[in-house]
């Protein structure tokens, strides 16, 4: 299910949320009216929340493990981020260039509250360049040149609180370079009954993810791949600072899951499968939900093939043999990998087609045959 | 049928190849590029921002004589452009109103597009946004005047094209509305780039330029410049010299700018900018300042251009010919 929130909704909930006169106010334009287009030519420009000054102007972001210096009228890596004047700037707070309503499976997320909808948002940019972005056309480009909405933290709160969609998700582009507008949803989701999730690639500064973690009820972390060559060369970005982010989240307590798109002859290999199942099972047990997707040919990687099923399964056989209890495939309609089973006794738990959940015999987070406790955030 | 020709009929195809020979050559002959070599005039800086007019297009027209060692500029412009030409002037107006091309050299350079038979509807000064070029005192405009002035704000190719180690969708007036370019810069530092002249002005073709300034914008830009969308259009680069900035680009900063009094010109656009950085560095020098190399900005990226053909980037090998 996918069903698009219209401008009324956004505007009602907005209303009911009493939130227009608490709202931030851009540093040089007054923001237009909630749910109205956000002009390319006056983007909401909001003090960054992570930086420092240098001298002669220059800023240094300390957002992403980039750590961008920028000069006065430049903008980082992300290209949402300006230096005005030696002031860093936010140029996407608030403003949302995608709102759906998704299933959570979606994301995915296949232990936080299966079946539900999640009420998904996204700003332009992102702090790396995959060659394999399927959602290239927001995340790769800069916040005027793609359309976007007025829609502030409490907004997004109340807009799910009104549609009775219990999560609201950061997801699409990239949330860490709207990390501010991410915080504040989340803090507006608390007195809303709605549960913030983050989907991510992981690629933040320790200090601001340990900032808004406590906030968040999950996070999806995309692991591109595991070799920092790969990072290098598809990415534009590193392994080892994704690695201590899926660390400091799993120590957190926050709900984890991971995502593993598998690229036909770039990270499929056995090898290199093994070696990531080995490290999520020795640095955040076994007990973490790893997911091994489908890739289909997109972006600047159209040259290659769709992966091939026995890749994922063999992906899938690596991760069972190595230790991982919940290991699942995706974009493989139909396949058993998509469903849960118990880890004690084999009973399937959850059965999924695609994005539906069609069963789940789950009973308060334990398996109804051996009674074993199996982690995620159920209820 | 007959197949061979007597002698009549073979004189009378010599006497038509030879009369239609100086249009073939028109027509297939690439623009001529002279290889490390900079057409300067002099443009004095005048008190306030504006220069006058007269002077503009003499400087102009000066200067591309002497990039191109044609005599006259009448002559450089027709030897680089046809008729037929759609020209798109990319201006960098990122220095806002103290620190980007000045409309009267712009338009000097049109008057003598318009002059080779370029109708001004086919003459388009353009920037990344019509903001950017109003801010600039450009005169937006998408028809009448002397030539048409437009943002690109967000007509770009749906589908990204790599070339080397970019992948960007490109402005649809430099992919498909324009059949030769011009790059009209300045003259400046550029805090990670080192020198902001002919070439990092093109950024400004992209979409996304912010993902290519690592490593000093090496090998990105030269990446760029050797796009087929940009080596088979680019015809030329002007640079506005009258003021330039040797410190704490690419914003306008009044205290890293000085009188350089020029206005450079070249059909190699390395040499341009390599031209630039030797102008930056005697400035910095000047004023106790380290070199963009002693202060870790190199523009490496001219000798990757060098390297990949598109010119000279060492600025001990160019050539400065004063008008």
């Amino acid at each position: 299910m996918t069903a698009a929130i219209t401008r009324r909704d956004l505007a009602v909930a907005a209303c009911a949320g009493a939130a227009a006169a608490l709202l931030p106010r851009p540093a040089d334009a007054a923001p237009p009216a909630v749910g109205a287009p956000v002009p390319a030519d006056a983007l909401p420009a909001r003090e960054a929340s992570w930086y420092r000054k240098l001298p002669e102007g220059r800023v240094e972001c300390q957002l992403c493990p980039r750590g961008c210096q920028v000069a006065d009228a430049e903008r980082g890596a992300c290209g949402v981020r300006e230096n005005r004047g030696g002031t860093y700037t936010t140029l996407v707070y608030g403003a949302a260039c995608t709102v759906h309503v998704d299933p959570i499976e979606k994301k995915p997320f296949f232990h936080v509250l299966p079946g539900a909808p999640a009420l998904s948002f996204a700003t332009a940019g992102c702090n790396v360049e995959c060659k394999f972005c399927q959602n290239w056309e927001i995340s790769q480009f800069r916040p005027e040149q793609v359309a976007a909405l007025w829609l502030p933290p409490e907004a997004l709160a109340a807009a799910a609180r009104q549609k009775g969609v219990p999560l609201l998700a950061a997801t699409y582009s990239e949330p860490v370079v709207f990390w501010e507008y991410v915080r504040d949803a989340a803090a507006a989701c608390r007195g809303a009954g709605v549960r913030p999730v983050v989907v991510s690639n992981g690629y933040i500064q320790e200090r601001p993810l340990r900032d808004v973690l406590p906030s968040l009820a999950a996070v999806k972390v995309d692991l591109k791949a595991f070799s920092e060559r790969f990072y290098r060369e598809v990415v534009r970005g590193e392994l080892k600072p994704v690695l201590k982010t899926i660390e400091v989240i799993r120590a957190s307590g926050c709900w984890l899951e991971i995502v593993v798109l598998l690229i036909p002859g770039l990270n499929d290999s056995e090898a290199e499968v093994r070696a990531l199942a080995r490290w999520v099972k020795s640095n955040l047990g076994g007990e973490v939900p790893v997911h091994f997707t489908r890739f289909h040919p997109t972006y600047r990687l159209t040259n290659l093939p769709p992966t091939p099923l026995a890749t994922l399964e063999r992906s899938w056989r690596i991760a069972n043999a190595e230790g991982l209890a919940f290991a699942y495939l995706g974009n493989v309609p139909g396949h058993p990998g998509e469903s849960t089973s118990c880890p004690g006794c084999g009973a399937r738990l959850i059965h999924r087609i695609g994005f539906e959940v069609l069963e789940n015999t789950l009973k308060g987070g334990r398996c109804p045959t051996c009674g074993r406790t199996i982690p995620g955030v159920w209820a | 049928m007959r197949g061979t020709l007597n002698r009549r009929e073979l004189a009378r195809l010599a006497v038509l190849g030879l009369a239609a020979a100086p249009r073939l050559r028109e027509e297939d002959t690439p623009p001529p590029v002279r290889r490390g070599r900079v057409g300067v005039a002099p443009l004095a800086a005048p008190a306030g921002r504006a220069v006058d007019p007269v002077l503009a297009h003499r400087a102009v027209a000066a200067a591309l004589a002497a990039a191109t060692g044609l005599g006259n500029a009448r002559a450089a412009v027709a030897a680089l452009f046809r008729g037929e030409d759609t020209v798109g002037i990319k201006v960098n107006c990122l220095g806002g109103p103290n620190l980007s091309p000045r409309v009267e050299l712009v338009s000097a350079l049109a008057a003598l597009l318009a002059e080779r038979g370029i109708p001004p509807g086919r003459i388009i000064v353009f920037e990344r946004s019509a903001r950017e070029l109003e801010r600039a005192g450009f005169p937006v405009r998408r028809r009448g005047g002397p030539f048409l002035c437009v943002g690109i704000d967000n007509d770009y190719d749906r589908e990204p094209s790599t070339s080397g180690e970019i992948g960007s969708c490109f402005a649809r007036l430099v992919s498909t509305t324009c059949t030769a370019l011009v790059s009209f810069g300045v003259v400046k530092d550029h805090d990670l780039a080192g020198v902001s002249a002919g070439l990092k002005n093109l950024y400004g073709l992209i979409h996304n330029p912010n993902k290519y300034h690592d490593h000093n914008c090496d090998p990105y830009l030269a990446d760029l410049a050797s796009h087929p969308f940009v080596r088979r259009k680019l015809r030329l680069v002007v640079l506005d010299g009258v003021v330039a900035q040797c410190h704490g680009g690419p914003a306008y900063r009044p205290d890293g700018s000085w009188p350089l009094g020029l206005v450079a010109a070249a059909t190699d656009p390395v040499a341009a900018d390599a031209w630039a950085w030797k102008a930056i560095d005697a400035e910095r020098t000047r004023r106790g300042l380290p070199t963009l190399a002693e202060a870790k900005r190199p523009p490496r990226f001219l000798a990757t251009a060098e390297r990949y053909g598109l010119g000279v980037g060492d600025p001990a090998a160019i050539v400065e010919v004063r008008a």
